[in-house]
């Protein structure tokens, strides 16, 4: 299967959300779960950010030819503002590359999805490059 | 003279190990790991810009550069990648045909090996299952420290049936990964070209130190 | 107590975690996530899609790659964090978190530390690699 894209999708926004104040019960939900420790019961864990889903968590013009399903294949995450109680956060995501290559499981395509989240006071709250494996 | 044949800098994009910290780590663990200097390999290009001089000259160790491409029998190291080979070869192309890669690269003057030969899908044993061997191998990379048990395992029935020569690897992708496994040389190796020649030749074997960090741990 | 900056050097191993997730414990925090999709929620529903079992999501591995920083450099704090996923985890299968300094460095932004982190089985397959850059506090 050989990935043929548009190259101009690269770069282009597929999402922008902003998401309901974050309540104590989903900081402290997440935290027991993952068994992250939060600094406080108002304070996330650092990895509350990847729980940010927004109207659209995967770009419609995808090339057509990637292959089934998706599976997570990785995530780079920088950290700046912590996520707090009450915290309007805005997540503005972007297709950021796409590649091919071959593992175990044969020919893959890979697809970077990027994602800025930022709070109320305008504040970098996260980078998120999440990589998107397909086969 | 040892040498880790099979490394990525945060260059490849599964990397997260920058050169200088690989450098700086090989000081650190000299005492477990006594290695000379590694080939960074990276995945599917090669910069031709790119050059590693002031970080050889500042930690003393050598720094050499190849590529790690795939094909239609695997994924393999090329060493003493030139104009003549890239101008040949789209190295981001992940469905090069190995019968043709391996011996045009010795042709315009490098040497082309496959690596992790035990991997399924990408590596060499699978292949050779079903497909006619590829003219041209001298060497397999019958030690890689990114394989999973029994992975390089497999390479030794490999190595008996054709008589390749065999060397050893990392794969690190992580800084502390670096030189777990390695190539031992008879020959001192100062240059891309030297290691071309020793590879042909002979005189070199596979090294394993992944036991020998674990006691040190 | 805190680590301070000082305290730290490279090649100190990380807190080790020894854990083996429990079916229900994955599909919580599934939800926690917000990741309700099937191959998380039960062997069978991950048999729907084609996967062997049920399987741990990919942001768990990344939230217990947090949890050895939290608890190896008490009151620091986590700046980046990159996972890469290289095979599947389902419950059921042990496995070790663990981690490496790998370099330190006093920087315009702080004191910094970088770790390599690796979850593996208890057979040694790396199901996951990662790093970490940790920031001191300065000091007083």
């Amino acid at each position: 299967m050989a990935v043929d894209f548009d190259r101009s999708i690269i770069g282009s926004e597929f999402d922008h959300t902003v998401f309901a104040p974050v309540t104590k019960e989903a900081i402290v939900e997440y935290a027991r779960t993952s068994g992250e420790p939060a600094p406080n019961d108002v304070t996330a864990p650092p990895t509350f950010v990847v729980r940010l889903r927004g109207h659209r968590w995967m770009p419609e013009n995808l090339p057509k030819n990637l292959g089934r399903a998706g599976f997570d294949a990785g995530k780079d995450i920088e950290f700046g503002a912590p996520v707090r109680v009450g915290d309007v956060l805005t997540a503005v995501s972007t297709v950021h590359d796409i590649y091919e290559k071959t593992g175990r499981t044969g020919s893959m395509a890979f697809v970077v999805l990027r994602t800025l989240v930022t709070n109320q006071r305008d504040e970098h709250v996260a980078i998120i490059d999440q990589k998107m494996m397909f086969r | 003279m040892i040498l880790d044949l099979h490394t990525h800098s945060d260059a490849s994009e599964d990397s997260r190990a920058p050169v200088e910290t690989y450098m700086k780590w090989l000081i650190r663990k000299h005492d477990v790991l006594p290695i000379d200097g590694i080939v960074l390999t990276e995945h599917r290009q090669w910069d031709p810009q790119a050059d590693y001089r002031q970080l050889e000259d500042k930690y003393g160790l050598l720094i050499l550069r190849g590529a790690e491409v795939e094909t239609d029998y695997g994924h393999v190291l090329v060493y003493g990648v030139n104009d003549d080979i890239t101008g040949h070869f789209d190295f981001t192309n992940v469905r090069l045909s190995a019968q043709e890669l391996i011996p045009a690269v010795a042709r315009m003057g490098g040497l082309a090996v496959p690596c992790h030969p035990g991997r399924p899908t990408i590596g060499l044993c699978e292949h050779y299952e079903h497909k006619p061997p590829i003219e041209g191998v001298v060497a397999v990379e019958a030690l890689n420290g990114g394989s999973r048990r029994g992975e390089n395992e497999r390479v030794q029935h490999l190595i008996e049936r054709y008589g390749y020569h065999a060397f050893g690897g990392s794969d690190s992708h992580l800084v502390s990964f670096i030189g777990i496994c390695a190539t031992e040389f008879d020959d001192d190796i100062r240059s891309i070209g030297d290691l071309v020649n020793a590879l042909q030749g002979g005189g070199y074997r596979p090294l394993d130190f992944r036991d020998r960090l674990k006691k040190d741990a | 107590m805190h680590v301070r900056f000082e305290e730290v050097d490279v090649g100190h191993d990380l807190h080790t975690l020894s854990l083996t997730l429990s079916g229900e414990q994955v599909k919580a925090y599934a939800v926690a996530a917000r990741m309700p999709g099937a191959r998380f929620m039960s062997d069978a529903e991950a048999r729907a899609e084609g996967l062997p079992g049920q399987i741990v999501p990919g942001n768990m591995s990344l939230a217990l790659f947090s949890r050895v920083i939290a608890e190896s450099f008490p009151g620091a704090t986590l700046k980046k964090l990159s996972a890469t996923f290289r095979g599947l985890v389902h419950p059921g299968r042990p496995f070790v978190v663990h981690g490496v300094v790998t370099e330190k460095h006093r920087t315009d932004h702080g004191d910094l530390v970088e770790c390599d982190l690796v979850l593996e089985s208890s057979e040694g397959d790396r199901w996951v690699t990662g790093t970490a850059t940790v920031q001191f506090r300065p000091r007083t």
